[in-house]
């Protein structure tokens, strides 16, 4: 707001708004006009936006929490005299030859330690006599002289070693040191004078290690483009083989899962599907996997037909044991007529306990061969359309299947329905033709 | 505490000094730029000139008679004026400060002229190339306190600058000035000296493979200042000029140096490095760049461009990638990973078009795969041109920097010897 008024040098809103008393005269708005406070000028020579920093014309929005550090109350804008800078003279007690330099500072301003002395530090770098050399440090490898040129150095260069050896007197020192060799002698020198000052953490350092590491490091980034490539390659064909791996897993767990399931089928019959013990579906009778145990549970309940149990609920009706219970579908229950018709048997036998239970336990197993002979059926369908994909890929080869995976269901059937002598066509290698 | 202070600066009006073939770049510390960039020639010629037109006319405080009365002529107006029996000298020698009479004089242009303050007020900061010797600084530190009896002095390489000018202490700082480029490894503000790499192809040898191109087409190579008048001609034809008249023979030594400033021009607006290696197909398919000389001739140029450029990186051991990838080389392992990270890229002749894209190829292409290569490169010529003047400019206005000056206590109790453990 302070910025448009000013950049149009308006002092106040030059519209009052229409309303009704602006138009019939009341003189209520017009009283409100003269009363306003009158907004501070802007001194010449002041840009606007510093102005605007400055003064506060009230119409801002209202802070949203108090605050007592406001810049714009304390600063007041009575032109006084700015303080003065002046060219001075410092020492600074960093440096120990007392130098005088010159820079520009408030003579108002307390003088001060320079400021910036307190960022001298110094890296403590242990010293020994001569006499302590010769009792503790002395070395087949290094004379004195040197060792006091690297401890001079690791003072001059705060440790960095790669320089020190870089600096290192090579003329008077002919013997090749590597970053290495400095950082060994330095830190058997530090951890001797150590020990014979009683310090209990002494820093040892490996020499062999490091340069081993070096030259593992120096090997590692010196793969050429091609290797690097090779290694993410191969790396890639990793993740690609485990993924191919998993998948087969996942198939293989697929078939288990079918493989038990008929397992069981053959062995639970003599049992009432009420009861099919866990310790059974354990059994490991198969190599079936741990992980699969649970699909198998689930296949065998749902394949035959699971009867309420009315032991706990009280009086019933022997009969209504006998009823289909409702999540048989359509479908199954007109299949079971069906082959109940087929063996002459009642649809409905008079329900004493033997009977009744007999009677259920056969329906299931209706059910249940049925649900196999569909399943068996889809994979007779796959490996005939496998078949045929086979033979459309290799033209003028045929794929014999072997024996053992063509079924045997037609015979069934035809034994079944017919009670007739078995037909072999489907089984030649079977041993009882 | 002044308010500049906050910012860890602190200003004392030190001086930046940074020499080079090509020029000396002089200014005060906390500036941006240099004062003045001043060519790294002395014109020198018997006392008691002929006198010439009054515009030649010296001023007489620019130029220092010496008993012998000997006259010096230096800076850029004063240099490309003819004068009877002046000759150019050079002061520097391989990036190092060769004949100090006249690299004096310059020091006396520069306070008198650009500073215009004595030098007894002001600290002075120094570049020096990172192969310079013992006894060189030695002898510089004794003029600087001697004869200009400065209260403080300090040296620093020039590769450490132009590495902190671009914000690093530990970089790969490839410089390519005037007479060479130099591949510089900086570790926490030290230069690893024994890892340093140089070639001899800067922006000479730019101008020397021009000149040569040019001349074998014939071309005339009069400097600007030697034409009276010329006329318009058109492409490629035969330029029509008048030559200013002397009365006096024009010496060899200015004659070949205004020559190679025409050259200069020349190359720096037509050369370009090529983006992969020169390849005569490609170069022939970018657009000609058109140049005039000064004599009004004028003419396209094209794959001419290209191949004058190449000598820079085509050489198998002096290339600018090639010197690059070595001086990393020789550093220890531990530090590489760092060094490839910050590449700094400084000197004026890094300013040759595609200069940095080829460079960057180059080197990426003999970077180690697991090693990330970033070259960092100020984009204004001026950064490029003056990287170490201005790290120089920073370094002396840090505040705690103020303790490590040399100065003239420490100088007359110990001597110049000292600068060697001062300024390492
Ligand atoms: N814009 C530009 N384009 C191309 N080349 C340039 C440009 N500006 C400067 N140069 C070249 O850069 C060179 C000067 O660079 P610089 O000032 O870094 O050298 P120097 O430090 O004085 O010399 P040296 O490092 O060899 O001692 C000259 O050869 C000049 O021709
Ligand atoms: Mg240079």
């Amino acid at each position: 707001m302070a910025d448009v008024r000013d950049i149009m040098e308006l002092e106040r809103p030059p519209t009052p708004e229409i309303t009704k008393e602006t138009i019939l005269g009341s003189d209520k708005p017009k009283k409100k006009l003269f009363n306003a406070p009158k907004a501070p000028k802007r001194p010449e020579g002041m840009h606007r936006e510093v102005f605007a920093l400055l003064y506060n014309d009230t119409k801002d929005a209202p802070p949203l929490f108090p605050s007592d550090t406001c810049y714009k109350q304390k600063i007041d804008l009575t032109m006084r005299k700015p303080r003065k800078w002046t060219w001075m003279p410092f020492t600074n007690p960093a440096r120990k030859d007392g130098a005088v330099f010159y820079h520009w500072r408030r003579p108002s301003d307390e003088p001060k330690e320079y400021p910036f002395a307190k960022f001298n530090k110094k890296l403590e770098i242990p010293s020994y006599t001569d006499a302590e050399y010769q009792q503790y440090l002395k070395d087949d490898q290094w004379t004195k002289e040197e060792t006091d040129h690297l401890m001079d150095l690791a003072a001059r260069f705060d440790l960095r070693f790669i320089i020190m050896e870089d600096r290192f007197d090579k003329e008077k020192f002919p013997i090749k040191r590597s970053v290495e060799d400095l950082k060994d002698r330095y830190f058997k020198v530090v951890g001797l004078l150590g020990k014979f000052n009683g310090d209990k953490k002494i820093y040892t350092y490996d020499a062999d290690h490091e340069k081993r590491r070096k030259e593992q490091l120096k090997r590692l980034h010196e793969r050429t483009t091609q290797q690097i490539e090779e290694e993410q390659f191969l790396l890639l064909e990793l993740k690609k083989i485990e993924a191919r791996k998993k998948e087969r897993e996942r198939k293989t767990q697929d078939l288990q899962k079918l493989i038990s399931q008929a397992d069981n089928q053959s062995e639970t019959p003599k049992k009432t599907d009420k009861k099919i013990p866990k310790k059974k579906l354990a059994n490991p009778s198969r190599p079936s996997r741990v992980d699969t145990s649970q699909h198998i549970l689930q296949a065998i309940e749902t394949a035959g037909i699971k009867f309420p149990d009315y032991k706990n609920s009280g009086v019933s009706l022997r009969s209504q044991r006998m009823k289909l219970p409702a999540n048989v579908g359509q479908k199954k229950s007109k299949g079971i007529e069906q082959m109940l018709q087929d063996m002459g048997l009642e649809l409905n036998p008079t329900p004493n306990e033997d009977i009744c239970m007999h009677f259920n336990e056969l329906r299931s197993d209706m059910v249940l061969l049925m649900e196999l002979k569909s399943a068996l059926a889809s994979c007779e369908f796959e490996l005939q359309s496998f078949r045929h994909q086979y033979e459309a890929l290799n033209p003028g080869k045929t794929l014999t299947i072997p024996s053992q995976l063509l079924s045997v269901t037609e015979n069934d059937n035809k034994q079944f329905n017919s009670g007739e002598i078995i037909d072999v066509v489907g089984s030649p290698g079977n041993p009882n033709t | 505490m002044s308010s500049g202070m906050l910012y860890g600066g602190d200003e004392i009006g030190a001086l930046v000094f940074d020499p080079g073939h090509h020029s000396l770049r002089v200014g005060y510390a906390q500036e941006d730029t240099p004062k003045a960039e001043i060519p790294s020639v002395v014109g020198v010629a018997p006392g008691d000139p002929i006198k010439l037109e009054s515009e030649a006319k010296p001023d007489d405080s620019n130029i220092s008679s010496t008993p012998s009365s000997w006259k010096y002529y230096i800076d850029t107006i004063y240099l490309h004026t003819p004068r009877p029996n002046m000759e150019l000298h050079s002061y520097m020698k391989d990036g190092m400060i060769e004949n100090w009479e006249y690299f004096e004089k310059m020091m006396d242009y520069s306070y008198e002229k650009i500073i215009q303050s004595e030098s007894h007020f002001h600290p002075v900061l120094f570049s020096e190339s990172p192969w310079n010797q013992r006894q060189k600084r030695e002898k510089l530190t004794e003029i600087m306190f001697e004869k200009y009896k400065v209260p403080a002095f300090y040296l620093v390489k020039n590769a450490a600058l132009a590495a902190f000018a671009n914000g690093r202490a530990t970089a790969l700082v490839i410089d390519s000035g005037a007479t060479h480029t130099s591949a510089v490894p900086v570790l926490d503000g030290y230069v690893i000296s024994n890892a340093v790499v140089k070639s001899p192809l800067g922006g000479d040898y730019l101008v020397l493979r021009a000149r040569e191109m040019l001349e074998s087409l014939g071309l005339d190579l009069t400097p600007s200042v030697l034409i009276a008048n010329k006329e318009v001609v058109r492409d490629k034809d035969k330029p029509r000029y008048t030559k200013k008249a002397f009365s006096f023979d024009i010496t060899n030594s200015w004659m070949t140096y205004m020559t190679k400033k025409t050259v200069q021009d020349f190359q720096q607006s037509v050369l370009q490095v090529s983006e992969s290696p020169y390849d005569e197909r490609v170069a022939a398919s970018i657009p000609m760049v058109h140049h005039e000389f000064p004599t009004g001739y004028h003419q396209d140029f094209g794959s001419e461009r290209f191949k004058l450029a190449e000598g820079l990186f085509d050489h198998a051991m002096l290339g600018a990638g090639y010197i690059a990838a070595t001086s990393a080389g020789m550093c220890d392992v531990d530090i590489r990973p760092a060094l490839y990270s910050s590449v700094v890229l400084t000197g004026g002749n890094s300013l040759v078009q595609g200069f940095s894209d080829r460079l960057s190829k180059d080197l990426s292409s003999r970077t180690p795969g697991s090693m990330r290569l970033k070259m960092i490169a100020a984009n204004g010529t001026v950064e490029r041109r003056f990287g170490a003047w201005v790290g120089g400019s920073i370094l002396a206005s840090i505040g705690t920097f103020q303790q490590m000056w040399m100065s003239m206590q420490e100088y007359q109790e110990c001597g110049k010897a000292q600068i060697d453990r001062k300024c390492p």
